[in-house]
């Protein structure tokens, strides 16, 4: 089969590969349909995410037609059509029994690796690195589906792909996110980052009863989708603009009651600590550029709630604590819980509710992939979301 | 004797030894310090089990090369004994053990009586805190010898880790009725430091089968 492979930092190629196989009795193998180029995955292509290897196939947000199932699957069968979840979970141990499927004990081969670095390991999850799980990703024609009775969600309607397909990752990671600012009805939210998670995180914030949402980016294509939303924006880059004053004028004074961080480990600034973290990530001093979390931390509102989808993955430098205790903030993170939101999620989209098929921008082949990367980290084109179709052969314009 | 606090709906009675020497008149003991050439290694795992089932799957010595690393056979040879063999690499070792205490739905203790290598452990199952599942912990012991040494230059996993990966196994197993694996999966080309990065990621070892005889 074809499939993306990472090949070194700022380097994917697309390769023929080995089909996958049964690996294990829950596996099943997934003829994909659609898939898709995550902004976590710019994480992976600029060598943020240590132990990924050459050769890795990359991609966690994809969705198809079941082809094979191992013998223990018992919920799914040869042409059944599901979306993915990227992370993935046993169902029987005791953190998925809680419902903190990202949390599941039995999913990665390699626990040993996030254990050394995190104290505790994590699920496993798909094309993200060796530490989480090494599994091979879905920015390819088939993949092997471990757990095949617990994760993948049947769509039993005619929805199109493209309405669906952002089921797998950033439609829940954008609700979750909204879910863990705690937004209580009549709130105002602030959100870092427009690009999916952050679009979605906007959605979900005004059906959970946000009253003002505050958008924050420098890409005019993201701002205007926020803006479609009903979302005030807010250019950082724009001169004269101060985000921390921005969001005093746009609360009288008090702060958002919730902020969202949708931007993660490689934040950009126009200020000068944003030269400083650069400086100390290519020393390896630092591994994360955290200037979106300092800035969230200082403008959240006293008592405030700050939470977290942007992906973190190791040690962060100069971080205000002092702010953070002393206004009695609550802070939660993490990867979503996936199995928690996809369904409901589908039953909104049936609804007619929302049609996540709006954020994207290009429809493109596999072999157009490495390019398509190389675009979007450099921001080239007005990129929002790239969708691949494996199965295309000639360019989709 | 001093009691501060009566009201602890939940509280349960702190033994007064832990299991696997853990605690000690409710305060905390670490484990054995490696010395004299012995190395020690404790680990534990709260699986959603009980002790019985457990104790099932762990007495029932010849499944463990379903779950335990590079152990290609084990064959029973008397109600207490068992003769193991362990291929690492192109080195194949064999030793016999010997049950020492057997303590249906609560302990195992075992050592070697002989051959290759030289060993003695034990593992509790006991109902975990609140009734939450069942927390089996591991104690070990090696003598570096050839098994220790073995593992170390073939497939970079000291025994320590090895313990610990099996027991891993070992739950994931009993909790899902396979172990994850990822070997034998598509990729791309590795190029040479790939390679070498395999086996610093103990993905070289191959990961055992699992059985469904042991899932719960």
């Amino acid at each position: 089969m074809k499939a993306v492979c990472w090949m070194g930092t700022s380097n994917v190629e697309t390769l023929t590969v080995p089909d996958p196989t049964l690996l294990n009795p829950h596996d099943a193998i997934i003829k994909i349909t659609r898939t898709a180029i995550c902004g976590s995955d710019l994480h992976l292509y600029d060598g943020f995410i240590p132990t990924m290897e050459a050769g890795d196939i990359l991609g966690h947000e994809f969705m198809g037609i079941v082809e094979e199932v191992g013998k223990e699957v018992t919920n799914l069968k040869r042409g059944d059509r599901v979306v993915v979840p990227f992370t993935i979970a046993c169902g029987s141990c005791a953190f998925c029994k809680k419902k903190l499927w990202s949390a599941c004990d039995n999913t990665n081969p390699n626990a040993h690796l996030m254990e050394a670095a995190y104290g505790y390991s994590g699920s496993g999850l798909f094309g993200f690195s060796h530490m989480m799980g090494g599994y091979a990703g879905g920015q390819a024609q088939y993949a092997r589906v471990p757990f095949a009775n617990v994760g993948p969600l049947k769509i039993e309607s005619d929805l199109p792909d493209e309405k669906v397909l952002f089921l797998s990752d950033i439609f829940p990671t954008g609700y979750m996110a909204a879910e863990n600012a705690q937004i209580q009805a009549g709130d105002k939210v602030a959100i870092w980052g427009c690009g999916p998670v952050g679009q979605f995180a906007i959605a979900s914030a005004f059906m959970l009863g946000a009253a003002r949402v505050i958008a924050i980016d420098r890409f005019s294509e993201r701002l205007e989708m926020a803006r479609s939303l009903g979302a005030i924006t807010v250019d950082y880059s724009e001169e004269n603009v101060n985000v921390l004053t921005a969001l005093k004028d746009l609360t009288g004074g008090t702060g958002p009651d919730s902020c969202i961080d949708a931007v993660g480990s490689e934040a950009h600034s126009n200020e000068l600590q944003g030269f400083y973290d650069s400086v100390k990530t290519k020393l390896m001093l630092e591994t994360d550029r955290p200037i979106v979390l300092r800035q969230a931390m200082q403008a959240v509102r006293k008592g405030g709630t700050l939470s977290i989808p942007g992906v973190y993955g190791g040690l962060l430098d100069k971080i205000p604590f002092g702010a953070a205790f002393g206004k009695g903030i609550t802070m939660k993170m993490g990867q979503t819980n996936m199995h928690n939101y996809m369904k409901p999620l589908l039953e909104r989209i049936e609804n007619g509710q929302i049609d996540p098929s709006y954020i994207i921008s290009h429809r493109i082949t596999l072999d157009e992939v490495p390019e398509m990367y190389k675009v979007w980290r450099d921001k080239k084109e007005r990129v929002t979301k790239i969708v691949i179709d494996p199965w295309a052969e000639q360019k989709i314009a | 004797m001093l009691n501060p606090l009566v009201e602890k709906p939940n509280a349960q009675t702190v033994p007064r030894a832990g299991s696997a020497g853990v605690t000690l008149n409710g305060h905390y003991s670490p484990p054995p310090k490696d010395k004299d050439g012995k190395i020690w290694v404790r680990t534990s795992a709260l699986v959603q089990s009980s002790p019985e089932e457990l104790y099932k799957a762990w007495r029932n010595v010849e499944l463990a090369p379903t779950w335990q690393e590079e152990i290609v056979d084990v064959r029973r040879t008397d109600e207490t004994t068992s003769h193991w063999i362990m291929k690492s690499g192109d080195k194949t070792i064999e030793w016999d053990s010997e049950v020492l205490a057997d303590e249906p739905g609560k302990r195992i203790a075992w050592h070697t009586i002989g051959g290759e290598s030289e060993n003695a452990g034990e593992v509790i199952f006991e109902p975990a805190p609140g009734g939450k599942g069942t927390i089996a912990t591991v104690l070990q012991e090696f003598r570096m010898g050839k098994i220790a040494s073995a593992w170390e230059t073939f497939v970079g996993r000291n025994p320590k880790q090895a313990v610990i990966e099996n027991l891993r196994h070992f739950k994931a197993l009993v909790e899902t009725g396979e172990i994850p694996r990822i070997q034998n999966q598509p990729h791309g080309p590795r190029g040479t430091i790939g390679d070498m990065k395999k086996s610093l990621y103990g993905e070289k070892i191959a990961t055992p089968p699992g059985d469904e005889q042991i899932a719960s």
